[in-house]
């Protein structure tokens, strides 16, 4: 039972975040708000209110997104990036799985040793070795194709890392039990471990998908194709073009930010349990 | 021939000086219950583990069923087992979880089916069959381990400590549930607790462990009744055996306390040589009754009653006497308060002696020991 202060405590902590949540939402409730505008009413309207207020709902309300979608190849761009997600979800996943698996289960010399190398890399920022990727994947002729995208992003020591912490508290007796009931060590991973895991696996999910779909230095590196380009790319490409308006822009963006919105309402849950998990065993 | 052999088998952990198990030589007939039990860090679940062969054997031999399984694979030694801490699946249902390992072994569909049936409706857990092990108590999720076991049909069946988790009551439930499911399977079953009470009521034959050591193996009564140590005397029976330092004298013994018990000749003669030995009595073996009283009136003493342990059937009565902290067995009718004086007697044929320095049993009763 709360008493009247901590009552009284929680309305002012609730206020004080919502106002908070407002003062990070307003660019957000901006940008969606003039990206129904035609670029004369998003002028007009800059110095009032009527800035986050969006147009009346007539025909030309959702002209800004046809413009976008039917003239450019954006939806082409967003497809891109939803494919190259799933395809490292699923690698990454495998790959980062069994490697955690690995430092977390089987004995072999200087384990300890390799965690702390896969440790220490995550430290080290993807600008700094970008370079060495390239670099790489242009001698292997692998430029502006699928797989010299893909390659390099696959490995992910924090993913590792993640996987890791999780894996170590999965009891040793049920793989014992899985070895009797005629279970091989790749089974096991796969019908075991990673459904046991489930919430760092969702956890890795999310952050890999988010990582690739906010990613703008290493597929324009790779990619010069327009047909492989990522959403990223296109946005840059979209909103640096002249002929692009400001509501456009502004619609070009709102749709680049909805899927992660949507990842990250639907997902929360699991994105804190992964994170806290890796610290904690489950019961 | 035995049906499993261990001979000489040693495990020696990396980076320790001592064997977690030393010497360890057993033979096990076919459709026989044996126990392992002995304190925590015996060695009697790591003894377990070798023969399901998730412990490399450091030295020494294993046979299950006349073959050498020293290197063999666990899935390939022909055995099930049910572990501590149950070790199901968690994301299975009770059904998937027994029914697994068969699927594995790629048994046809409609056998996998008649088998989970069988086990489910042995077990009792038909209205369970679609749950998931967290939606299940703890008595349930043991029955499903023991499901995931007696489906395969392996001849050798391994049990870790299986009733540890559960509360008193379901234990004794669930040890007549394995006892009869024993007998029904008919499987060579080996048992490993700490629990010396679960050991006596279940196993055709118990070996008891200490720091990785057999100290002795036999059926239930015999080490009841002849221990070959003190350890385990004190092991088995509860309450615990008592134990005194006594004095030999030339018709009888003489305790810490100074007070002494005349015993007959046939137990005297076989101290002779001794002056000094550890006398041990079980609880049940010290009498109040007024028959007693007059039978064994040599070793008639006085104490008073410091507690009393009220167990329903019996009382348990705690008295200073010999220099320690005796405890008598009695029935529920012979009542004693706390504070009252009472007289009672130790019966010379049922006292145990051991030797002072290697605590190995002295022969009186005309088995084990020295």
């Amino acid at each position: 039972m709360l008493t009247k202060k901590q009552k009284r405590n929680n309305w002012i902590l609730v206020i004080v975040l919502i106002a908070a949540s407002l003062f990070f939402l307003f660019p957000v409730l901006w940008m969606l708000a003039n990206s129904f505008k035609q670029d004369a009413a998003i002028t007009r309207d800059m110095n009032s209110i009527r800035a986050f207020v969006p147009p009346a709902l007539k025909g030309n309300f959702f002209d800004n997104y046809v413009k976008i979608l039917t003239d450019t190849s954006f939806v082409r761009y967003m497809l891109n990036t939803l494919f190259y997600a799933a395809v490292l979800i699923i690698l990454g996943v495998i790959v980062n799985g069994l490697a955690g698996y690995a430092l977390a289960k089987i004995k072999f010399p200087f384990r300890e040793r390799w965690l702390m190398i896969i440790m220490l890399l995550m430290i080290v920022p993807m600008e700094t070795i970008i370079t060495i990727h390239f670099l790489f994947i242009a001698k292997v002729g692998l430029l502006n194709t699928v797989i010299g995208y893909v390659l390099p992003m696959i490995v992910n020591p924090f993913n590792i890392f993640l996987f890791r912490q999780v894996f170590v508290s999965l009891p040793d007796d049920v793989y014992e039990a899985a070895q009797l009931d005629h279970c091989s060590p790749i089974k096991y991973f796969f019908t075991m471990v990673l459904p046991m895991s489930k919430s760092v696996v969702a956890t890795v999910s999310v952050f890999t998908f988010l990582n690739v779909w906010n990613d703008y230095l290493w597929p324009s590196l790779v990619f010069t194709s327009g047909d492989l380009l990522t959403a990223q790319i296109g946005l840059n490409a979209i909103t640096s073009n002249d002929n692009t308006t400001m509501g456009q822009k502004l619609a070009v963006i709102t749709m680049i930010t909805i899927p992660v919105i949507i990842i990250y309402s639907l997902f929360s849950k699991q994105i804190v349990e992964g994170v806290v998990s890796t610290g904690s065993k489950e019961g | 021939m035995s049906f499993i052999e261990l001979k000489n088998v040693c495990k020696k952990y990396d980076k320790t000086e001592k064997n977690a198990v030393t010497n360890f030589n057993l033979a096990i007939q076919e459709k026989e219950f044996i126990a392992f039990v002995g304190p925590s860090g015996c060695g009697k679940s790591t003894t377990l583990r070798m023969i399901a062969g998730f412990e490399e054997i450091s030295s020494g031999e294993l046979y299950i069923d006349g073959k050498k399984m020293n290197e063999t694979a666990p899935m390939d030694r022909g055995i099930s087992m049910v572990f501590q801490n149950y070790a199901l699946y968690p994301h299975m249902t009770v059904e998937k979880n027994i029914s697994y390992g068969l699927k594995n072994m790629k048994v046809p569909a409609d056998e996998i089916k008649k088998k989970v049936d069988w086990a489910v409706q042995i077990l009792g857990l038909e209205e369970y069959r679609c749950r998931k092990p967290k939606n299940l108590s703890g008595g349930q999720r043991q029955r499903v381990a023991l499901g995931r076991a007696i489906v395969k049909d392996q001849k050798v069946f391994l049990m870790d400590e299986p009733l540890s988790n559960l509360d008193a009551k379901l234990r004794v439930s669930m040890r007549n549930e394995i006892s009869k499911l024993h007998r029904e399977l008919g499987s060579t079953t080996i048992y490993v607790t700490h629990d010396q009470v679960e050991a006596m009521t279940m196993a055709d034959r118990i070996v008891i462990m200490k720091d990785g050591v057999v100290q002795q193996t036999g059926e239930p009564m015999e080490l009841y009744e002849h221990p070959c140590n003190k350890f385990v005397a004190g092991f088995i029976g509860s309450p615990q055996m008592n134990f005194y330092d006594v004095q030999v004298e030339r018709n009888g013994i003489t305790f810490s306390d100074g007070k002494s018990i005349a015993l007959p000749d046939t137990v005297t003669a076989k101290l002779q040589g001794y002056d000094h030995v550890i006398m041990g009595i079980r609880g049940e073996d010290i009498k109040f009754d007024g028959q007693n009283l007059d039978v064994y009136r040599e070793t008639r003493q006085q104490a008073v009653i410091e507690n009393t342990e009220i167990m329903g059937n019996e009382n348990n009565l705690y008295f200073e006497f010999g220099g320690i902290t005796s405890v008598a067995r009695v029935s529920k009718y012979e009542v004693s308060r706390i504070g009252d004086s009472v007289d009672f007697v130790m019966m010379p044929h049922k006292m145990h002696f051991f030797h002072p320095q290697t605590e190995e049993a002295i022969t009186v009763q005309g088995r084990g020991g020295l």
